[in-house]
Formats: structure tokens, C-alpha cells, sequence
């Protein structure tokens, strides 16, 4: 049996769903259809991640998150039809580790469960063995000597090109790089068409690296201006 | 310029024309014109009258031409009523005989005048003492005139020469004119014979004398004829042909004296007339055709006129009103003084002045008519550069009035005026008034000090400085500070009602910026200020004029505040509703996805189900992109929309749009032709959006072009706007007159495609939402959207990219 997932939502078909997907992905899955029932479970059994649903009846997705990390650090993922930005903040800001929109993705739940599961068992590993040619950008990690990155603490398989992308990014977080200059110091020569090529190298690595490689949450483009490796705090 | 000359020119010569005219110009235009002066009317006068006078003095007799000695004193040469003649503008005037003395010429006025009533008069004359009389007069009478040689006379009585001045005049009954004289009339046994030139004249025509046809009035006619005693006279008179001037100077005793001349002041005004008509004439003409060729050129003319006018607009309007009474004070003056001068100042003071006179004239026998028209006479009369001047004026002033709005705005007191306004505009109403009331204030008390003073002055000046004077000075005194009094207490209820006036704009100006709510302010504590400040507001304004206004007003305010409440409400509550339909939606949705997912994966579906699985999926997916649409553009409609705005490079965007959607556009069979500037092209907008807007539009362009055709992408930094426009072939028809940015409007009508419907009306919203606009047209097939961006300073300044 593999880890224990806590699934909250009212909606039962959904839960059920959920339930099936990932058990077909090897993951224990208990059950529970509102705020309360879920402390409950919480309270008497061993879980390793809870999906919690935020507009429940008798208690809250977002409360629900607030009571549970007074006791624990398990991850969280906030499933929610509400899909707006200042949604993810205010569950993200409440606690919670996740932050996934209805109608979701059925892949890219399971990724994300997969994720956080990982980062979580292997955090006492990657704080272990942090030293100097690590660098760390929430779910992934690159290390400067082997050139390797790793999502989730497992190895991405890049090409040559894609990892001196990667390197470049890593290495400057936040930074807005237009395609030109990614294209001279990726490919150490000047080009006019530079936009294609490299967005296609983009694409290509976000769909390795991202969990939804169509809302990426770290190889970003910056509409107009270039494109950069979103910062990512959390859980860092 | 020939319009000006030609004008000047007609208008001048018909003025001088028509003031010089003679009377009978029209029937004789050939005699008033030609140069001999013994043509003239006055001649024939003239001559007549001589001869009257000579026949006077032949026998002895008074009488002769009434004319002729009351000429003597001048007064009235210019008045020829026969004739009509007047010598308006001949500068010279004759000279009045000077001969006799003072005290002669009153004797002989008087005792011809007032024989009857002489004091010292011996009653009866006896004849020898009348013809001793008689003769001494007649003797003087030819002492003044023989030196003038431009008439030769010779008067003899009985066979006997009484007097003569020439020995060149026949006394033998022949009939020549000496040399150098080319007139000679004879007067003998009662008849008259004149020869002009050699040539005699007929002077009775048929026999009878008639006021309107006889030329000559001389004796010899049948129905006028002379007494036995005057036929024994025998009279020549020659008439030089070029008159000259005779004159006698006593050097030493400084005094000078001129002969009667009345010949050569005859032919001198005749002459200057004449050619002062000619010359009219030839203006008159000239100025006929120059107006004429005006006419022909009007355009020229009117743009001469507008510039003008364009000039005299520039000029300020109390310089033109100075320069036009500058101009007219001087004119109406020297009118005046013409006239005065023409007419003497007595009959001027009676023109002008006195139609008392007139009255009493009617008593006369005068008609007030009569004066009318000598009064438009002489004022018609007025030179003709008067005229041209006060034309030329008034013409000015009129192109100025026709052409120039409000051309008393262009002056010193006016900028004077609108720069005082305009700072006082910046003030608030309560100061304006203020310095309103100020200024009336002080102009009613200087006025008041004014006439105090004049009032005082005027008193002390009358030398009457007694109690009434200071008592009724100090009654003025009182009714002035009562006065000012009165003036304060206005200016003092003005200054309310300006205040008034004020709290209301104000309160206006709030509801205008939106301000409609009942408490303007935003914390609890301004709120109850506020509401505290407006209920002594309007307490105070109780009795005031303006009461009624400021309550009607509170009145819209409330109105209005309920009805945007009502309608931020309802927005809200579209919103809102719009949000939980939304979530209502998805999470069935939910549901639907993932067990359509698990139904995708089953691996022993027979075929047919794997396609209704397939179909489910589709349309699933669909639901869920509409829900999205849906919410956006709500949104996004709604101005809910959080945008994170930036400045960025316009081409850029559309290439990476471009290569984002690459794989896609590959699959499609549509190729796409770019056209985007490498400089960058610089805007502030909402990349995401943005991003957005371009995809949608692609996507549109791949689903609904015709395959194999070419869809356009352009953009153009244009002066400050930034251009991109998406150009693509339908491959339906496109409907004409639908608006495509109508939420869930489609070329496909049967709405079986992929779309929400929605596209165009996102790329519309987020569009306007970042600032710029949004706008497709179509033409036959082709369908183009364009979205323009306000450039920023950065655009072209090239190498931002290279950091």
C-alpha cells in the first residue's frame, strides 16, 4: 500500500472520482465529505496529503486548512471551482501547499499529488545535502557540477541545449531574459529569428519540467518582453 | 486698389459736379462750358444793368439796375437768381468796389434808400437840386469805375459826351469795337444794337419781352420801352475780349485799391469753372471706368477687402474709434467753418440754431420748407474731400463690422477687461463679488464726492455762501452716505447670495465627480462630520434666496445616489451571479470530466461507445472553456478585471504569440504572412491578456479561414499609435451588418464548431481593458481585426532587448 491521501469534498462522485484515480496510481485514499469529518479522520489516522475541496458544508475548505496545519505538516492541496488568482493566494496564504482548479486535470492532479508527496518524504534528504552548487527554486532543484535538474527530487532527462537554458535560468531567477539574449548565450551566436527557436526549447522543457505544462508555474513567458524562471518560495 | 481710385474719383467729381452745376447745365451743356464770359448770363446782366445805370446818369435820373448798386456792397454777388449760377467753389471772390469811402457809401445807400426818410432832407427836392445831386453821384460813380478798361463806355446826352473812358469807343454811329474789344453794345433813340465779334446780335428776337425767353433785358422791346428823355441818350459799351486786372497803388501810403474788374472776376470765375468742370468731368469719367473695371475684377476685390478688414482687425478698437473721431472732429469742424464761412456765421447760426428765424420767416412770406433744403443745400455743398473722407470712413467701419466679429473685442479696454476677468475667473464667487461690490462701491462714492464738489465749487464759483447753500449741501451730503449706505447693504446681501452660490457649485462639482453619496466621506467619523457640516449648511441657508435651488438639488443628489447604488448593486449582483453560475457549472463539470477520463481509458469499449466517449470528451472540454469565456468576459465587462500593466514591445508579443501557437498553426491548413517591425514597437498593456487577445484572434483566423489561404499579421508603429491588424479570407461567407463582437456571435450560425463564441468579444474586452482599441471590419470575404496601442516614449530607440 502506498501513501495515505485524505480526499475532502461534498461532492461525492467527485471524491469518488478522485478516490479512483489515485488508487489506479497506487495511493491509499480515505474519504471524507465536509470540514469536520475530515478532522475527524484526521485525528485517528496516519495521512500523508490531504485534497480538500474549499466551499464545504459545516466547515470550510480554507478553515479546514487553518485547524489542520495548527497540528500538522503534511501537504495540502486545495482543490476549488474558483478559479481566480486571488483565490490560489488567499488558500496558498491560509496554509496550503497547492492550489488546483475544478474542473482539474485528472493528469495533472495526480502529478501534483505525486509532487508534493515527493518533495515532502525527501525534504529532510535535499536539506541534508544542501551545499553550494545547489540551486533551489521550489519543486526543483538544479546542481551546477553535473548540470542535472530535478523536479521532485527526481532527474529531468534535458538535452544539451534545454539544460544550458535551464542553467541560465536557474542561475538567475526572476530575470526577464528576451529571446536574443537567451538565443546568443544558449547558442553563443546572434540570430534575427530568435523567437521561434527559442520558444520552442521552452515549450519543450516546461513539458518536462511543469506539472501542467499549459499553466506553467515556473518557465514562464513574459508577454512581449522574454521570457524567465518564476521564483518560487515555497517550501523552499 | 482700382475699386478705391474709382470710387474716389466718381464720388469726388459727381460731389464737385453736382454742387458746381449750374442750373441750366443741362439745357446749355455747351454754354456753361465754353470759355467766353460774354456768353454768360451774368454778362448779359451785367451789361444790362450798366446800361440801366448808364441811362441813369445821362439824364440825370436815379434808378438804374437795382442789382448793379446793391452790389456795391458785396453782399450778395454770389446770389444770381436769373441764372441760378452758384460759384460754390470758385476760390476767388470778387473783390467789392472799394472806391468810394466809407461814409459815401453809407450816404449813398441811405439817401438812395431812405430818400423819404432823411431827416435833412429839403421837402420837396427841387429838380436843380435833385440833378446837382444826381450828377455828383453820377460823377463819383464814374470816377470809380472809368480806370477799369475792361469796359469802355461813353454816355451822351443830346449830342453832348457826358462821360466817357475811352476816346477808342465810336461817337459817330459807327459800329466797330475798338482793338482789343470784341463787344460793343449801342444804345441809341431807345434801341439797343450789340455786336459781338463784328457780328451783330439779334437781341429783342420777336419784339416782346418775356421773362423766360429774353435774353437781353435792355430797353427797346415793344413791351418795354423807354421815355422821350432817355432817348435823347446815346450809350456805347465795348467789353474787352481778355479782361485784365486794373488796380491803383498809392505806394508810400500803403494803401492799394482795385478797380471794379467786375469783367475780369467774371471771366476768372467763368475760366476757373470751367475748368474745374472739365476736370470733374474727366474724373467722373475716369473714375466711371475704373469702377467699371472694379466691377469686372470682384473677386480681387473682395479679397482685397477681406485683407482689409483683416488688417483693420488687428487694429485696436479705441485706436480706430480715435482715429475715426480724430478724423471726423476735424471734418465736421472745417464743415462748420466752410459753411460758416460760405454762408456767413449768421445764416449759418440761423441753419443750425434758430428756427425760430424760420417761423418768423414764414410770417415773411418764407416757408419753413425754404429752410430745409438751404440747409441741405449747404450741406451738400461741403467740399468734396469731406465727403471723400467721411465715405471713406464709414466704408472702412463697415468692411471692418461686415468682416470682423465683435470688433470692439480687439482693443485695450477689452484685453484690459478679459485679462482682469480672467484672473479674477480663478477666484472663487464670494471674492469676484466682492471685488464686484468694491468697485461699484467706490464708483458710486467718487461719483457722490464728485458731485458734492462740482456742487460746492459751483456755489462758492456763484459767490453764495450762505446757510441755504450749506444746508442744502449738507442735505446732499446726508443723502450720499445714505446712498453708500444702501450700497453697502446690497453689496453685503450679494456677497450672501455669492456664497450661496458657491456651497451650491460645490456641491454640484461633487455630484458631478460622483460624489453622489449621501455622506461624502469614507470613514464613519467623516461621514457623521459631514453630515454634521451639511445640516448647518443647509440650516443656514434658511430665508436665503437660494433655498428653494439647494433643496431641489439635495433633492437629484438623493436620486442619483439611490440610482447608482441601484445600479453598482445590480453590476455586483450580474457579476456575482455570473461567478456562482460559473462554479455552479464546474462542479458537475468536474464530475463529468473525470469520468468521461476513466471512460477513455476503459480498454474493451466496443467502437461505437469509444466514439460517444470521444464526443462526451469534445463537448466536456468545450463546457469547460465556455465556463471560463464566460467568467472572463464578465469580468472583464464589469472593469473586475485585475490587470498587471507593463510596458512592452507590441512586435514581440505577436511573435511569441506567433510561435506559441506554432504547432498549431503547422497542423492548419492556413499559412500565416507576418509583417512585424524588429525595432521595438513599445506599448502599456497586460501581456497575459494580451497574449490572450492575439490567441483568440488566431485561433479564429485558423478556424474560419478558407484552406490554403493566407492569413495576414501586420504591425505598424504609425505616428503615436502602434497598428496590428489580423487579416483573413472566411471561408463562408461573411454576413454583412453583424457585429462580431456580439457575445456568442460566430460566422457559423449553426454553432456545431469549437468555439464559445466568445473569441472576438474577449479579445474586445481585455483590449479596451488595457487601454486600447479594438476593431474589425469585413470587406467581401476578408475579415480584419485591427488592435492599436498608444505608443511610449521608448518605442525606436532600439537595443532594450540587449542587455
Amino acid at each position: 500500500m502506498g501513501d495515505c491521501v485524505l480526499v475532502v469534498d461534498d461532492d461525492r462522485e467527485i471524491v469518488k472520482a478522485i478516490g479512483i484515480l489515485l488508487e489506479g496510481e497506487g495511493y491509499e485514499v480515505l474519504k471524507a465529505y465536509d470540514g469536520l469529518q475530515a478532522l475527524d479522520i484526521l485525528a485517528t489516522r496516519q495521512v500523508r496529503l490531504v485534497l480538500i475541496d474549499v466551499m464545504m458544508p459545516k466547515l470550510d475548505g480554507l478553515s479546514a486548512v487553518m485547524r489542520i496545519r495548527e497540528k500538522q505538516n503534511i501537504p495540502i492541496i486545495v482543490l476549488s471551482a474558483k478559479s481566480e488568482d486571488t483565490d490560489k493566494v488567499l488558500g496558498l496564504s491560509m496554509g496550503a501547499d497547492d492550489y488546483i482548479s475544478k474542473p482539474y486535470n485528472p493528469q495533472e492532479l495526480a502529478a501534483r499529488v505525486k509532487s508534493q508527496l515527493r518533495r515532502y518524504t525527501m525534504l529532510g534528504d535535499i536539506h541534508a545535502g544542501s551545499c553550494a552548487d545547489e540551486l533551489r527554486n521550489g519543486r526543483l532543484l538544479y546542481r551546477t557540477v553535473e548540470k542535472t535538474l530535478y523536479a521532485d527530487g527526481e532527474p529531468v532527462k534535458l538535452t544539451a541545449t534545454e539544460t544550458r537554458i535551464i542553467d541560465l535560468f536557474m542561475r538567475n531567477p526572476g530575470r526577464v531574459f528576451p529571446a536574443e539574449e537567451i538565443y546568443r548565450r544558449v547558442w553563443n551566436e546572434d540570430s534575427f529569428a530568435s523567437e521561434n527557436t527559442v520558444m520552442v526549447h521552452i515549450r519543450r522543457i516546461r513539458e518536462k519540467v511543469e506539472l501542467n505544462p499549459k499553466e506553467p508555474e515556473y518557465i514562464k513567458v513574459v508577454w512581449g518582453i522574454g521570457y524567465k524562471m518564476e521564483k518560487n518560495e515555497k517550501r523552499n | 486698389m482700382i475699386f478705391f481710385a474709382g470710387t474716389s474719383l466718381t464720388l469726388g467729381s459727381s460731389v464737385s459736379l453736382l454742387q458746381n452745376m449750374p442750373g441750366d447745365f443741362l439745357r446749355h451743356p455747351a454754354r456753361v462750358l465754353q470759355a467766353d464770359y460774354q456768353l454768360s448770363g451774368r454778362f448779359r446782366e451785367y451789361i444790362s444793368g450798366r446800361l440801366e445805370t448808364f441811362l441813369a446818369m445821362a439824364t440825370d435820373s436815379f434808378g438804374g439796375s437795382y442789382y448793379d448798386y446793391y452790389d456795391y456792397y458785396g453782399d450778395n454777388l454770389i446770389e444770381s437768381t436769373t441764372t441760378g449760377e452758384n460759384t460754390a467753389t470758385v476760390t476767388q471772390e470778387p473783390i467789392p468796389y472799394e472806391g468810394m469811402s466809407e461814409e459815401e457809401l453809407m450816404e449813398w445807400q441811405n439817401w438812395y434808400y431812405s430818400y423819404d426818410n432823411r431827416s435833412d432832407r429839403k421837402d420837396p427836392l427841387t429838380d436843380e437840386e435833385r440833378a446837382q445831386q444826381c450828377q455828383k453821384i453820377a460823377q463819383q460813380y464814374h470816377d470809380s469805375i472809368k480806370k477799369d478798361q475792361n469796359l469802355l463806355y461813353s454816355i451822351a446826352y443830346d449830342g453832348k459826351v457826358l462821360y466817357s473812358n475811352s476816346e477808342l469807343l465810336p461817337t459817330d454811329g459807327q459800329l466797330t469795337a475798338p482793338e482789343g474789344y470784341n463787344f460793343l453794345l449801342q444804345y441809341a433813340e431807345g434801341k439797343v444794337r450789340i455786336f459781338k465779334d463784328g457780328k451783330e446780335l439779334d437781341v429783342y428776337g420777336d419784339g416782346y419781352y418775356r421773362d423766360s425767353g429774353s435774353e437781353w433785358y435792355v430797353p427797346g422791346y415793344r413791351n418795354f420801352t423807354v421815355d422821350e428823355d432817355q432817348k435823347k441818350a446815346v450809350i456805347y459799351i465795348a467789353a474787352v475780349k481778355e479782361p485784365v486786372l486794373y488796380s491803383e497803388s498809392a505806394y508810400g501810403r500803403s494803401s492799394y485799391r482795385q478797380m471794379d474788374n467786375r469783367l475780369y472776376w467774371m471771366q476768372y470765375n467763368i475760366t476757373a469753372r470751367r475748368s474745374l468742370l472739365i476736370q470733374s468731368l474727366v474724373c467722373l469719367t475716369a473714375g466711371l471706368v475704373l469702377l467699371l473695371a472694379a466691377l469686372l475684377c470682384r473677386r480681387s476685390r473682395r479679397e482685397a477687402r477681406a485683407d482689409i478688414a483683416r488688417f483693420t482687425g488687428k487694429i485696436w478698437f479705441e485706436f480706430k474709434l480715435l482715429t475715426g473721431i480724430l478724423v471726423l472732429y476735424p471734418t465736421f469742424l472745417g464743415a462748420v467753418m466752410w459753411l460758416a464761412q460760405n454762408y456767413g456765421y449768421g445764416d449759418l447760426l440761423y441753419l443750425v440754431e434758430d428756427t425760430a428765424y424760420w417761423a418768423e420767416a414764414e410770417e415773411y412770406g418764407y416757408s419753413l420748407s425754404y429752410a430745409i433744403p438751404t440747409l441741405a443745400r449747404s450741406v451738400c455743398s461741403l467740399p468734396a474731400w469731406i465727403w471723400l473722407v467721411v465715405f471713406w470712413l464709414l466704408y472702412f467701419a463697415a468692411n471692418d463690422l461686415r468682416h470682423n466679429k465683435k470688433v470692439w473685442a480687439h482693443g485695450l479696454i477689452a484685453k484690459l477687461y478679459r485679462s482682469f476677468t480672467a484672473r479674477d475667473l480663478d477666484q472663487p464667487l464670494p471674492v469676484k463679488t466682492a471685488h464686484r461690490n468694491a468697485a461699484a462701491f467706490v464708483a458710486a462714492a467718487l461719483f457722490g464726492v464728485l458731485m458734492l464738489a462740482g456742487g460746492v465749487i459751483g456755489f462758492a464759483w456763484g459767490g453764495r455762501n450762505d446757510g441755504a447753500v450749506w444746508g442744502l449741501g449738507s442735505l446732499f451730503f446726508l443723502i450720499l452716505v445714505g446712498y453708500l449706505i444702501l450700497q453697502y447693504r446690497i453689496g453685503v446681501k450679494n456677497m450672501e447670495t455669492a456664497r450661496d452660490i458657491e456651497l451650491l457649485t460645490d456641491r454640484i462639482r461633487n455630484i458631478r465627480s460622483g460624489n453622489y453619496a449621501e455622506n461624502g466621506g469614507s470613514s464613519e467619523e467623516n461621514v457623521r462630520e459631514e453630515g454634521k457640516s451639511r445640516l448647518e449648511e443647509d440650516s443656514r441657508l434658511a430665508g436665503h434666496d437660494l433655498e428653494q435651488t439647494i433643496t431641489e438639488l439635495e433633492d437629484i443628489r438623493h436620486g442619483m445616489a439611490n440610482a447608482v447604488d441601484e445600479q453598482m448593486k445590480s453590476e455586483r449582483m450580474k457579476v456575482e451571479l455570473i461567478a456562482n453560475v460559473s462554479h455552479d457549472i464546474k462542479t458537475p463539470l468536474t464530475s463529468i470530466i473525470s469520468y468521461v477520463q476513466f471512460l477513455k481509458e476503459e480498454k474493451e469499449l466496443p467502437e461505437h461507445v469509444r466514439d460517444y466517449v470521444k464526443i462526451l470528451d469534445e463537448k466536456s472540454q468545450r463546457l469547460k472553456n465556455m465556463v471560463q469565456d464566460v467568467f472572463a468576459v464578465s469580468k472583464a465587462a464589469s472593469g473586475e478585471l485585475p490587470m498587471h500593466m507593463e510596458e512592452l514591445d507590441f512586435g514581440k508579443l505577436l511573435r511569441q504569440t506567433l510561435a506559441d501557437m506554432e504547432e498549431q498553426i503547422a497542423d492548419s491548413k492556413v499559412t500565416f504572412r507576418t509583417e512585424i517591425p524588429d525595432a521595438p514597437v513599445m506599448i502599456m498593456a497586460d501581456g497575459q491578456r494580451m497574449y490572450r487577445v492575439f490567441q483568440n484572434l488566431f485561433q479564429n483566423a485558423i478556424q474560419y479561414s478558407l484552406d490554403g489561404s493566407r492569413v495576414f499579421v501586420t504591425l505598424q508603429a504609425d505616428g503615436c499609435m502602434a497598428v496590428a491588424s489580423v487579416k483573413n479570407t472566411s471561408h463562408q461567407e461573411l454576413e454583412k451588418d453583424k457585429d462580431f463582437t456580439e457575445r456568442f456571435t460566430r460566422g457559423d450560425l449553426s454553432r456545431t464548431d469549437g468555439g464559445s463564441g466568445l473569441g472576438l468579444s474577449i479579445a474586445q474586452s481585455f483590449t479596451e481593458a488595457c487601454g486600447g482599441s479594438f476593431s474589425w471590419e469585413t470587406n467581401a470575404d476578408l475579415f480584419v481585426v485591427t488592435v492599436s496601442f498608444r505608443l511610449t516614449g521608448n518605442t525606436h530607440t532600439g537595443g532594450a532587448e540587449n542587455a
